[in-house]
């Protein structure tokens, strides 16, 4: 791929990807492209394969089948590394490194994927900031609030500036009022141009939130479209009702 | 480093960045819980030292020609470098796998073998902090020499890299604190309290003598103790090799085993 290539490619292409966990088949010949700087979800039922495919574009899941390029480069062989500076992750689980401050937890992260000392400390604190976690900089993770938690952990996978910030279920578990604070930080990335690729299993998030969404089902995308045009697609007034269509009920 | 892909001298100046950051990371865990990771092993030490050393010693006059409280410095110093290392990268490794934050730094631009380098980073410093630790506190109860710096010095840092290797490889593989310790407590502490910390190996009776042949730790032990007190009773160039072996074996198996993404990739 030419890097006038790469930039015309979208943030995300997946290629027929497949994953095999024994006789268990997770993803089963996946195509999906997510265009550079659109809000993009991807939903599914718990076990259709969301976490698989996500984990696969950032290295985590090796796949058995298809490929996966990020802007353009494929996300295994000699351009892995490349393609990890431009993806942000935030997984499901909350995890964070409980031998280190939240400040230092952030600077680690831009220094692990490459930024200098002085520019992950500077970023940190935006981040920071950001994310209203200014005062607890020196707090260690365990002892944070669970929507605190959850602030970091999102705030951590921003920290070197990705250009697709793929966020797994970022609210799930949390209160109505975290929820919305979290959207707000979410559109404003989108809002700056940055590519966003977020699963949920709240429809009317993907609803409010996102330009383009994908149904994932046994493995395949088994629906894609704009929130609208899925709507009118399925004769549906909701993207619940669309979900519930797809899955047979 | 920000919204583009980084190239060439970019992408591996970002790399060795976040090995930087990796090491510094390891290496304030173990400073900031000293009172974990570096006290108990150096009080183990001197309590040998006190107990074998002092007060049994008196029993025993010598060993190949050296006063049993300094025979058993140069093994117990070794005995501290190894139990330091796995224990540091086993614990460190299988708790952010644990926890799941491991999957921070695998995720990055790192390669397997710049993540090997960070996560050794810490292990070995803590296994080079306890060896020098407990030199000196057993300053404070025999007077031993150090005969030859540099083989000292290289036998404790390959002791430190195979064993520190050793805990990442049980670290990606553990599937529980209890396997971890089982290699801890099972395998390893048997072969260091048998590879001749605390007595001659002329002195065992067979099938023993020759068991302890196939210990590699006792090769450690043996070359530490000719770097340290100037005699041991194998030759310099099979002890030096066996512990330059075990620790090219072991950063080998360490490397493959983040290679093959063990206990960190799906």
């Amino acid at each position: 791929m030419s890097a006038a290539g790469a930039e015309r490619a979208p943030a995300l292409r997946c290629t027929n990807v497949e994953k095999r966990f024994g006789a268990i088949t997770a993803l089963a010949g996946l195509s999906l492209e997510v265009p550079e700087g659109s809000f993009f979800g991807l939903l599914g039922p718990n076990g259709a394969g969301k976490t698989t495919l996500i984990r696969g574009a950032v290295g985590l899941t090796r796949l058995s089948g298809g490929s996966i390029e990020v802007f353009g480069l494929p996300v295994s062989g000699p351009t892995a590394a490349r393609t990890r500076t431009m993806l942000g992750y935030a997984p499901q689980e909350v995890a964070l490194d409980r031998f280190v401050p939240v400040r230092e937890a952030l600077v680690l992260h831009g220094r692990y994927f490459g930024l200098s000392r002085r520019d992950a400390a500077e970023r940190s604190d935006e981040m920071l900031d950001v994310f209203d976690l200014a005062d607890r900089a020196d707090s260690y993770a365990n002892e944070l609030s669970g929507g605190m938690r959850r602030r970091l952990h999102l705030a951590r996978a921003l920290v070197h500036r990705p250009r697709l910030v793929i966020f797994d279920e970022p609210t799930a578990g949390v209160d109505i009022e975290l929820r919305q604070d979290l959207w707000q930080y979410i559109r404003r990335l989108h809002a700056d141009g940055t590519t966003i690729l977020l699963t949920t299993h709240y429809l009317e998030e993907a609803e409010a939130l996102c330009e383009r969404v994908a149904f994932i089902r046994g493995g395949v995308i088994a629906a894609e479209g704009t929130p609208p045009g899925l709507r009118e697609q399925f004769g549906a007034g909701r993207l619940e009702e669309v979900y519930l269509r797809l899955v047979g009920r | 480093m920000s919204a583009g892909a980084a190239r060439g001298s970019d992408l591996r100046r970002a790399q060795w960045r976040g090995v930087g950051a990796l090491a510094e990371r390891e290496s304030l865990r173990v400073l900031r819980l000293w009172k974990q990771t570096l006290v108990p092993q150096i009080l183990v030490a001197v309590l040998f030292i006190v107990v074998f050393g002092i007060a049994l010693g008196g029993r025993i006059n010598e060993i190949g020609g050296v006063p049993y409280e300094q025979f058993i410095v140069p093994g117990l110093v070794l005995m501290g470098v190894v139990t330091a290392g796995f224990a540091n990268n086993g614990t460190s490794i299988y708790q952010a796998r644990s926890d799941g934050f491991i999957e921070d730094p695998v995720s990055s631009p790192m390669t397997p073998a710049q993540l090997l380098a960070g996560y050794l980073s810490g292990g070995v410093l803590r296994a080079a902090l306890i060896g020098v630790g407990i030199m000196v506190a057993a300053r404070a109860f025999v007077a031993y020499p150090i005969e030859n710096v540099a083989i000292t010095a290289v036998a404790l840092a390959a002791a430190a890299v195979a064993f520190t290797s050793l805990g990442t490889v049980v670290g990606l593989y553990a599937r529980g604190w209890e396997h971890q310790n089982f290699v801890g407590n099972i395998v390893i502490q048997p072969l260091v309290f048998l590879g001749g910390v605390f007595y001659s190996v002329d002195d065992l009776s067979e099938p023993w003598r020759t068991l302890t042949r196939f210990d590699p730790i006792y090769y450690m032990v043996e070359t530490t103790r000719r770097g340290m007190l100037g005699s041991s009773e194998t030759s310099l160039g099979l002890s030096m090799g066996v512990t330059l072996g075990l620790a090219v074996v072991m950063l080998a198996w360490a490397d493959v085993s983040l290679r093959r993404g063990v206990g960190i990739r799906t």
